[in-house]
């Protein structure tokens, strides 16, 4: 007897679309189509209508939790096919801002996987913490989220000694309460229990597939575009990748956790370090690109991230493509969704592992559920399935 | 191996097959080649040279042709490109070399029409179920408009 | 009526259920609205809670400009929940349409598809913002004039 579950849309925390189907036979799920259409905006359309400063601020929305990234992606283009480079002080306060807006996102989906496994208090502490985060966001850039802190040349304000000190008293508390959290994490019994040995993907698995950042990292394969693609200084500033290797998502939180600590040891080397000159290189908001190609490639929290642009010689450019990493991880997730052999997976597993891949699908996520052998369709919201995890988790404790 | 070693191995490898190749940047190269031999050299760039990972597959309207470009490597980028013509936009699938690329030829077959053969499962995965079939938002010939609203708009 | 009303009115107000609903947002705005659950806003000491169904909540706050594949699952929503619902358009996006204009994917707007009744703009919202909101809409339903 095998049933397919869908997933609602109606999700109270971080609602992202996509449509799972998964086949289950009782509680175990046998196999897993994956669909991905509820986001699409027509992005890439909508660059090519518009000049390549207008163009910014449409492709720091793709996504509002990795804004950061995206916005630092497209500059970086921009300026590959002007031919020009970011002044070197620009460089360094990109990579604050790009450091910071990893530990909101790693931050939040801490709180938030917690969430899932049925830890409200984790995911309340988590995000008291990462406020900290955002009122360091706030004051260095001028807003939460959405920061617009990259141009088209470098950034749009210095950052004042003020701002710099409580950056650093800030970045000591989030130290302390780090090494709290990883005690609190490698102490509880439910939450090792529900997290090794779940969601398993191997090393070979994970290259095949196409996977990219943390994800990948948590199966042992040590790649990350800021070491094999440096873009943005970050071949003088010293960085250790945080790799893990029991490819589980037991792996995926350790990992992220040590990116944290990362993140906080890199904003302070840059602080130290910042070079003085120049944040920003005059360049005219309306310009004509010359004709060619440029391919830019940025570390974003959730992984690699490529756009792609092609000029024409105009105002606008002729393609533009942007490959976000929540795609590229999307072929593991149904990898990883299918029981094989001993490996078993359960409908109340399918928060976890799919929330081991930080989806930033931005789309509304259903799951349908038939049952093949009564021929009945069953509908399961997220929160549904939410519940079934934390369920899960109380019986455990 | 940095990247003009890269490019004159592919060259070596296949000479007249490749039709353009050059470097574009720090880290990355371009390779133009001919349908028929697309798969070989994406092939031969994954498996021989060792760069087994697809950062991304893309689709380009040239005007009469299309164009299909796979981004291979995590260190030094590859690009091998490829133009079919826009009538018959047909080429051989990669999954069995890449089976990443999966997802990103769904991607390019539901935007830019561009049919890749031997595809496991080449369905819609981002336009909408009631778009209209043959209609493909990134093709230049279609001009974006917002879908007509359904009531008046200003709130009560 | 008018006792019996008052009474009835005073006790809706005094806790709004809401149902966030992501019509394809770029999900800074529903982080935002999310942030508000957490101890530094805490939008339950209002009586506030989020609710995971429609048939239990009263307010239906949607983030996002609202693709052509979320709409049919947008008016189903609205459909659902029970009368007098109310609906509040958090962010540029779901306002007008916001940064989203020449996108062939997306309407100009949340009231071109469903009736609204607060509007809250930012790109994103802060989360003060939708407290304020939340909060004057509340006190018209108290006083019965949406």
């Amino acid at each position: 007897m095998s049933f397919e579950v869908p997933i609602g849309p109606q999700h109270p925390i971080h609602v992202e679309p996509l449509m799972l189907r998964l086949k289950v036979d009782g509680e175990l799920i046998v196999d897993v189509d994956v669909d991905v259409s509820y986001l699409h905006r027509g992005i890439e359309k909508g660059l090519e209508v518009r000049t390549y400063l207008q163009g910014l601020y449409l492709a720091e929305r793709i996504c509002g939790i990795c804004n950061c990234a995206h916005s630092l992606c497209y500059c970086l283009n921009v300026e590959q096919l002007l031919g020009k480079e970011a002044p070197p002080r620009a460089k360094y306060l990109r990579v604050i801002v790009e450091e910071l807006s990893r530990m909101h996102s790693h931050l939040l989906w801490l709180g938030h996987y917690f969430h899932t496994l049925g830890f409200e208090t984790l995911f309340m502490y988590f995000w008291r913490d990462r406020e900290r985060v955002m009122d360091m966001l706030e004051l260095i850039t001028g807003n939460r989220v959405t920061t617009a802190y990259n141009t088209i040349g470098g950034v749009r304000r210095d950052i004042t000694p003020e701002a710099e000190s409580k950056l650093r008293k800030a970045l000591d508390y989030l130290e302390e309460r780090m090494r709290y959290y990883d005690k609190v994490i490698d102490s509880e019994p439910t939450i090792l229990a529900r997290t090794q040995g779940v969601g398993l993907l191997k090393p070979e698995d994970a290259i095949k597939l196409g996977t990219v950042g943390p994800h990948l990292r948590a199966s042992g394969v040590k790649h990350d575009v800021r070491l094999d693609d440096p873009y943005s200084g970050h071949d003088e500033i010293p960085f250790n990748v945080v790799t893990w290797d029991t490819c589980d998502c037991y792996g995926r939180v350790k990992v992220r956790m040590g990116e944290v600590r990362e993140c906080i040891s890199m904003i302070r080397y840059a602080l130290d370090h910042l070079p003085s000159g120049d944040y920003r290189l005059k360049i005219p908001p309306f310009f004509k690109a010359p004709e060619g190609e440029s391919l830019s490639r940025v570390e974003a929290p959730r992984g690699e991230l490529v756009h792609y642009s092609i000029s024409n010689g105009g105002t606008n450019p002729y393609r533009y493509k942007v490959r976000t990493p929540t795609l590229a991880n999307i072929l593991s997730v149904t990898y990883m969704l299918k029981s094989r052999g001993d490996y078993e997976v359960y409908i109340a597993d399918v928060p976890p592992i799919l929330g081991g891949i930080d989806p930033c699908i931005c789309c509304t996520a259903r799951v349908v559920i038939t049952d093949e052998a009564r021929k009945k369709r069953r509908i399961l919201t997220l929160s549904d399935l939410e519940r079934y995890s934390q369920e899960k988790g109380a019986r455990r404790r | 191996m940095d990247e003009k070693e890269i490019l004159q191995k592919i060259v070596e490898r296949f000479g007249e097959k490749v039709l353009d190749a050059k470097v574009i940047g720090a880290r990355r190269i371009t390779v133009r080649v001919p349908p028929e031999a697309y798969k070989e050299v994406v092939s031969y760039v994954a498996h021989d040279l060792g760069l087994s990972f697809l950062s991304c597959l893309s689709g380009i309207d040239r005007g009469e042709n299309l164009e299909v470009v796979a981004h291979i490597g995590y260190s030094i980028c590859v690009l091998v490109r490829t133009s079919i013509p826009k009538d018959k936009p047909e080429i051989e699938s990669i999954t069995d070399v890449l089976p990443a690329a999966s997802i990103y030829e769904r991607e390019a077959h539901d935007l830019l029409g561009i049919v890749f053969k031997g595809h496991p499962n080449l369905k819609r995965i981002f336009l909408p179920e009631d778009w209209p079939k043959g209609v493909y938002p990134l093709r230049k010939d279609y001009a974006p408009s917002h879908p007509k609203p359904l009531r008046g708009g200003g709130g009560e | 009526m008018g006792l019996r009303g008052k009474l009835i009115r005073k006790c809706r107000a005094r806790s709004p259920w809401i149902l966030l609903f992501d019509t394809g947002a770029c999900n800074a705005c529903d982080i935002e609205v999310a942030a508000c659950l957490t101890p530094r806003y805490d939008v339950e000491r209002f009586g506030t809670l989020l609710r995971g169904s429609p048939r239990h909540a009263d307010i239906l706050v949607v983030t996002g400009p609202v693709t052509r594949q979320a709409r049919d699952r947008l008016i189903r929503i609205y459909e659902q929940m029970p009368e007098p619902k109310f609906v509040v358009a958090a962010g540029t996006c779901a306002t007008s349409g916001g940064a989203y204009w020449g996108c062939y994917n997306t309407y100009p707007g949340l009231d071109s598809v469903i009736p609204v009744h607060a509007y809250v703009s930012g790109c994103p919202v802060k989360p003060e913002a939708v407290l304020k909101a939340l909060s004057i809409l509340v006190e018209k339903i108290e006083k019965g004039e949406v």
